[in-house]
């Protein structure tokens, strides 16, 4: 038995909410989820893996995504409730890079980790609007940093790279920025006040 | 629109063995980089090499030469 949800406009939980209901009505088959923003499909996405069903999406014009649901024989029987999936703040995802390593401890390894960090910001299927770079993180967007290509793959697919001039030019950097612009202590405080979300490795 | 291709990913047990062939393939970006390990191979912690699928012999070659034990390989499809 295969079932539509039309989700357009709803508000977050309502989706998640709506296919909970109706994964729970059918046996097998496959649910199709249209909705209207990619925090619903990811919600979606994490109700059917909850749930033991495969799951895949499409993008269909600006706005729209159609998500689809396959339950199976082998998917849960009672379908897990979707009060866990917590709805995403409104407002973007801001990442705040304050440093060319990521933790305490050993510096190669920090070295590494924020290498692998940017790295993995650019696996995800939603990335996040901004990146701001800053203290010695101004370092990984100047010349030299082994994570250009990754801050450069980012940008071009449309995440907005800001490195702190202050501190390119305590650095004596400045004219060394590879990627993305500079900005300013005003910029910093606004991007993050109006993030919904900010992510600092 | 990004897209997905295939890349090879080397685990290792040990950090230290990702990082010597990290060194050893220093100045040559042809040959891979460090990345975490993928979900798609493991969920727990720990770092990987990606490279292109065609450099796997070449690295299988430095990693034998240099006594870096490589403890498997994985075809990912990866953004990149």
């Amino acid at each position: 038995m295969n079932q539509q949800v039309n989700a357009i406009g709803d508000a977050c939980p309502l989706p998640v909410v709506k296919a909970k209901k109706a994964l729970s009505e059918m046996a097998e088959g496959t649910l199709t989820v249209l909705v209207d923003n990619e925090i619903a499909v990811q919600n979606l996405e994490r109700l059917a893996k909850a749930n033991g069903c495969a799951f895949s999406f499409a993008k269909d014009g600006d706005a729209h995504y159609m998500a689809t649901i396959e339950k199976t024989a082998a998917s849960a029987k009672d379908v897990q409730g979707a009060e866990a999936f917590a709805c995403a703040p409104a407002g973007d995802t801001v990442v705040v890079i304050s440093s060319n390593r990521m933790g305490d401890g050993d510096g190669a390894l920090g070295k590494i980790l924020i290498k692998g960090f940017l790295f993995a910001l650019t696996q995800l299927d939603v990335l996040p609007q901004t990146i701001l770079f800053y203290n010695s993180g101004a370092f990984l967007t100047t010349e030299g940093s082994e994570s250009l290509k990754d801050i450069r793959a980012l940008e071009e697919a449309g995440v907005e790279i800001l490195t702190c001039g202050t501190c390119m030019n305590h650095y004596g950097i400045a004219d060394q920025l590879a990627v993305g612009g500079t900005t300013n202590m005003y910029a910093i405080a606004e991007k993050q006040m109006q993030a919904g979300r900010i992510l600092r490795p | 629109m990004r897209q997905k291709t295939q890349k090879l990913v080397l685990t290792f047990d040990t950090t230290a063995a990702v990082m010597a062939l990290e060194r050893a393939c220093a100045g040559q970006e042809q040959l891979g980089r460090i990345i975490p390990t993928p979900q798609a191979i493991s969920a727990g912690c720990g770092l990987s090499w990606c490279a292109l699928p065609e450099r796997e012999a070449e690295l299988t070659e430095l990693c034998r030469a240099r006594d870096i034990l490589v403890a498997g390989k994985a075809l990912v499809e990866m953004y990149g």
